[in-house]
């Protein structure tokens, strides 16, 4: 049992015992979901459909019926797509990264966090495919054997992506599912119901709590989280490769790979704060996602938000003190040219407005951090806007400069990933534990009020 | 408070032994030095250069100790407590890092391109607004000033602690941190791009800064664990266990591979996009110092990152010490490869006698000053609100 | 035939005691299951150090070779394209995806190798004595096919250490 100084704050409110723990997590699982869940489901489920309706649309009639140009190729599209890649690099982060860190806080926030991940970027595939014009012909991007003898081009980023999306989304995926079958174990003894019982026993693999079991599935996460963790770098770093590797003033830039890569943290932590700071309300966790965590959440967003502010003057910097004419004319038009506007919301959302977050008493404050983190998803959203649409509507060529402007059909594609992430989200809430039950009852005792400062017994033995 | 077997540390003492073996150590680079300078007669812009590359590096150690001791502070990290000392004596050689540097000062005309200014052509009259010698060197005072600052008041923070415990010394240390944090964030890219990127004043690059601050960082890692070995091994610091050493093997394989992700990030976007003005700096260390570079990789991302896989080899005093020192000698020569390629050129550039005997003087200096600052404060800060936190944990 | 005999406790502490207590005695203990790994709990069983690192490391070693060998022998072999004046061999261009499939490959062959060795996956029915071990009880499990001692002294043994509602069943595996 390890030491854990009084000074620290409690990772759990309210005098739980293990078994308050358990019934707290389950009750959203065991109860008859309420109104707002209905509500809830029905809405986003109509946005969906409606915007799968509009990828059909948009297959049917060509890419066409989209605003993009010869100029502007990458649109609304593309930003939405690394929009919603970013947002998933929260989840993976909390879970992997932090416990790698060994942040115990993170126990509370994972397990949601970690399906948000998973979510996102289910969404965040859906915009390459259909950009790319003839979704049945999809399958062309894998590296398959076919009669041409041709293969992919392993030359280009592009490529990369689908590699590190697909493998960033299977291992996501298996980390979340690990985590999550012994929990699914506890649901299952807790079903009162036959065939609950039995669907809840096949969903957790038989888990059964036993020791030597525990023993590996510790060893294997710890070395899940190591892969991991450099996987959630390089997913945006290839990302930002799919821009960086050309040569188009205010996409080449070699800053890129870790600038994304934390400007993703960023976003997705917004994202999370967004959604935990309802959930835990709705589902009446207070107890668990304390304001604590919610502190330890806005530390991070400040820290990666300030990274990304050091970027964004870098480029600027670097615009200027590289003497190259066609870099410095990028960054004044993203400043002055037509789409300023994009640029100054970029600007206040990400580099201005989490600096209001090394104030304590805002940190804590959950209405503020609420609105402070919507502010950064429209703000992360307007960054890869201004990457994309700006660095694209005027570069080499005056004689091809034009602007740009979304059609509702694109809106609407993006609004149905909305409607997808919040289906996903709600049937999730319903099925599994919102928060990681075993891990956060290992953490219980040295973290909880009652427990702290409790003397140790049972000092384990050098080895 | 419940007992814990915490073993006491031992009060250092700079003994004559000690201080006998740095004073050969700092004769054996003088005499190297000498010797470049009147018997071999090496060309002057490789004798400046390398005053230059040492005093930067001397400067790395203590801050990338100081950057280590604060984001530790910032992040409630409590591990470390235990070789806290360690980071705030190494931070402390800081200031001294000054009198090195300008030691260098006579010969920047020999380093940097820029200083030129009768003959400057296009791309860098258009520079000369950031790149002139007055605002260089009020850049260059700013930052010691500042970075000086921090580490001092730190450091006074941490001792006045030890005598009587303060309540708010957790606040006071995260709050200062803080502010390190921001102007540190700023500062080592902008000193990284006035000490070295502007060697080469035509090339650019935005991750530059970055780049130079993870092989700092992990410089200074593998001094902190050759130091914590040592003070582990003699006595010093009786409660550094394995778990520490786990610890600090994890940043040092960790970091390594985070330099790695740097280092291919740029020079993957820089070869893909093949645009001269960026390539020229790869093509000249390619082509002409081409063995240096393949081992600048091997030594500082494939050594460490296969060696330090195991829980073993970072559990193991001997085999993490000795990795250290080796990836210690690698960052020595990424920052050879940052400047010698650029301010001597190919031609005149060379590792003989000077570059493997000066650093000695350096690492002499620096040791000496460690020791001092050491010596002055108890081995650890007991009165640390998270210090037994920091000798009773576990690694998984 | 054989007969399980178990107990439990309510509090985590109190099982190490009686796993120490128990061991001491020299009787040998089946198995312990608990809600959550307790910290301390393998060393005192003394549990080997998983060996799944070790087959992660081997499974990302042969992904990642066998995705920089395919790369490598399609655009040397199997059809060789310029592209963006790149020569054939553009082994930087080839990390992104050699470094994926290291993941992908080690990450997969040690979820698969975990479950296959805990004997866990889709369909496995497990042999769950009591429900309220995946809630709050940590539950001791001896056997008579492993220890000299009887079934009575196994129970006296158990209960002594103070945990609660021992209990014997037999079963036929």
């Amino acid at each position: 049992m390890m030491h854990v100084s009084p000074v620290r704050e409690p990772l759990i409110n309210g005098e739980k015992s293990y078994n308050d723990i358990t019934n707290d997590v389950m009750a959203p699982v065991r109860a008859k979901p309420g109104k707002l869940w209905y509500i809830g489901i029905t809405v986003s489920t109509i946005v969906m459909i409606f915007g799968f309706a509009m990828i059909g649309y948009t297959v049917w009639f060509g890419i066409g019926k989209w605003g993009v140009n010869r100029t502007i190729g990458w649109g609304w599209s593309i930003t939405n797509f690394v929009w919603w890649v970013g947002i998933g690099h929260a989840g993976t982060f909390i879970s992997a990264i932090l416990l790698l860190f060994r942040q115990k806080w993170r126990t509370s926030i994972n397990r949601a966090a970690e399906a948000m991940t998973i979510f996102a970027v289910m969404c965040a595939g859906i915009f390459p495919l259909i950009h790319m014009g003839r979704l049945p012909l999809g399958f062309f991007i894998l590296p398959y054997p076919n009669s041409r003898e041709l293969w992919v081009n392993f030359n280009s980023p592009l490529l990369w992506d689908v590699f590190a999306i697909t493998t960033y989304l299977l291992v996501s995926l298996l980390f979340w599912y690990m985590g999550l079958i012994p929990d699914l174990g506890t649901i299952r003894d807790r079903m009162k119901t036959l065939w609950k019982k039995k669907a809840y026993n096949f969903l957790s693999f038989g888990w059964k709590g036993s020791a030597r079991h525990w023993h590996r599935h510790e060893s294997m996460s710890l070395i899940l989280a190591g892969l991991a963790a450099p996987l959630v770098l390089s997913v945006h770093t290839i990302v930002s490769f799919d821009f960086a590797t050309s040569v188009i003033p205010g996409w080449h830039t070699t800053i890129f790979p870790p600038y994304f890569v934390s400007g993703a943290v960023f976003s997705g932590f917004a994202m999370v704060l967004t959604l935990m700071i309802v959930t835990r309300k709705a589902l009446h966790l207070e107890e668990y996602i304390t304001v604590g965590h919610v502190e330890s959440m806005n530390k991070v967003i400040i820290a990666t938000g300030s990274i990304v502010g050091i970027a964004y003057i870098t480029e600027l910097f670097m615009a200027w003190y590289s003497g190259v004419e066609y870099e410095r004319y990028a960054f004044l038009n993203r400043a002055l040219g037509p789409y300023a506007w994009a640029y100054w919301i970029m600007m206040t959302c990400n580099v201005i407005s989490p600096q209001l977050l090394w104030f304590k008493k805002l940190r804590r404050n959950l209405t503020f951090t609420f609105i402070l983190s919507i502010f950064i998803n429209i703000g992360m959203w307007f960054e890869r806007f201004v990457i994309v649409v700006t660095s694209l509507h005027r570069d080499y060529l005056p004689s091809s400069w034009t602007m740009y402007k979304p059609t509702w059909v694109e809106v609407a594609i993006y609004l149905g990933t909305f409607g997808l992430f919040f289906t996903l989200f709600f049937l999730f809430i319903r099925v599994f534990p919102v928060i990681a039950l075993s891990e956060v009852k290992s953490v219980a005792r040295s973290s909880a009020k009652k427990f702290i400062g409790k003397p140790i017994k049972n000092k384990t033995p050098e080895k | 408070m419940e007992k814990h077997n915490i073993p006491d540390a031992v009060p250092f003492k700079f003994t004559k032994k000690i201080k006998t073996a740095l004073g050969i150590a700092a004769g054996i680079g003088l005499v190297a030095l000498l010797w470049a300078v009147f018997i071999s007669q090496a060309p002057a812009s490789r004798i400046w250069a390398n005053l230059w590359m040492n005093a930067i590096m001397f400067l790395f150690l203590g801050l990338g100790a100081l950057f280590f001791w604060t984001v530790n502070a910032l992040g409630e990290s409590t591990w470390q407590i235990n070789i806290q000392r360690i980071l705030e004596s190494m931070a402390l050689t800081i200031p001294f890092a000054l009198i090195l540097f300008v030691v260098a000062f006579p010969g920047l005309t020999h380093i940097f391109e820029w200083t030129h200014t009768e003959h400057l052509d296009r791309i860098l009259q258009m520079k000369t607004a950031y790149l002139n010698i007055p605002f260089w060197m009020l850049r260059l005072a700013i930052y010691f000033i500042f970075w000086s600052f921090f580490a001092i008041y730190l450091r006074r923070v941490s001792l006045k602690n030890d005598f009587e415990p303060q309540d708010n010394y957790l606040r006071r240390v995260r709050s200062t941190s803080g502010w390190f944090m921001v102007f540190f964030a700023i500062s080592s890219s902008m000193a990284a791009w006035d000490w070295l990127m502007s060697i080469d004043a035509h090339w650019f690059s935005t991750l530059y800064g970055w780049y130079i601050f993870s092989s700092m960082f992990v410089a200074a890692l593998a001094v902190i664990i050759i130091i914590a070995i040592a003070f582990k091994h003699f006595g010093i610091l009786p409660n550094i266990n394995n778990e520490h050493l786990h610890d600090l093997g994890k940043y040092l394989f960790g970091f390594s591979i985070f330099w790695a992700y740097l280092w291919i990030s740029q020079f993957l976007l820089i070869w893909y996009s093949n645009i001269p003005e960026e390539t020229v700096y790869y093509v000249e260390r390619v082509t002409h110092f081409r063995s240096l570079f393949y081992l600048n990789v091997a030594i500082n991302f494939l050594f460490p990152f296969l060696a330090l896989m195991t829980r073993k080899s970072k559990r193991q005093p001997v085999i993490l010490g000795s990795i250290a020192v080796l990836v210690l000698m690698g960052h020595y020569l990424d920052l050879y490869m940052a400047i010698m390629p650029g301010a001597v050129g190919h031609e005149n550039a060379k590792i003989g006698l000077l570059e493997i005997g000066l650093p000695f003087f350096y690492l002499a200096a620096f040791l000496a000053i460690f020791f001092v600052m050491f010596q002055k404060a108890k081995p650890v800060p007991e009165n640390h609100p998270y210090f037994i936190e920091s000798s009773d944990y576990e690694n998984l | 035939m054989r007969s399980i005999i178990y107990g439990h406790f309510t509090d985590e502490l109190d099982l190490l005691n009686a796993v120490k207590e128990l061991q001491n005695k020299g009787i040998k203990i089946d198995d312990v299951r608990t809600p959550f790994p307790v910290h301390g709990l393998d060393s005192v069983l003394k549990l080997p150090r998983s060996r799944l690192p070790i087959a992660a490391f081997i499974a990302g070693a042969i992904g990642g070779s066998l995705g920089l060998l395919f790369q490598i022998w399609v655009f040397t072999r199997g059809w060789p394209l310029v592209i963006g004046g790149k020569p054939f061999l553009s082994l930087p261009s080839f990390i992104p995806v050699t470094f994926e499939l290291t993941v992908l490959f080690a990450a997969f062959a040690m979820v698969i190798l975990f479950l296959v060795r805990s004997n866990l996956g889709p369909g496995s029915l497990p042999d769950i004595l009591d429900e309220e071990v995946t809630n709050d009880h940590f539950q001791i499990i001896l056997t008579d096919r492993n220890n000299s001692a009887s079934e009575a002294e196994l129970e006296e043994a158990l209960a002594s250490t103070g945990a609660l509602g021992v209990k014997n069943i037999k079963t036929d595996n």
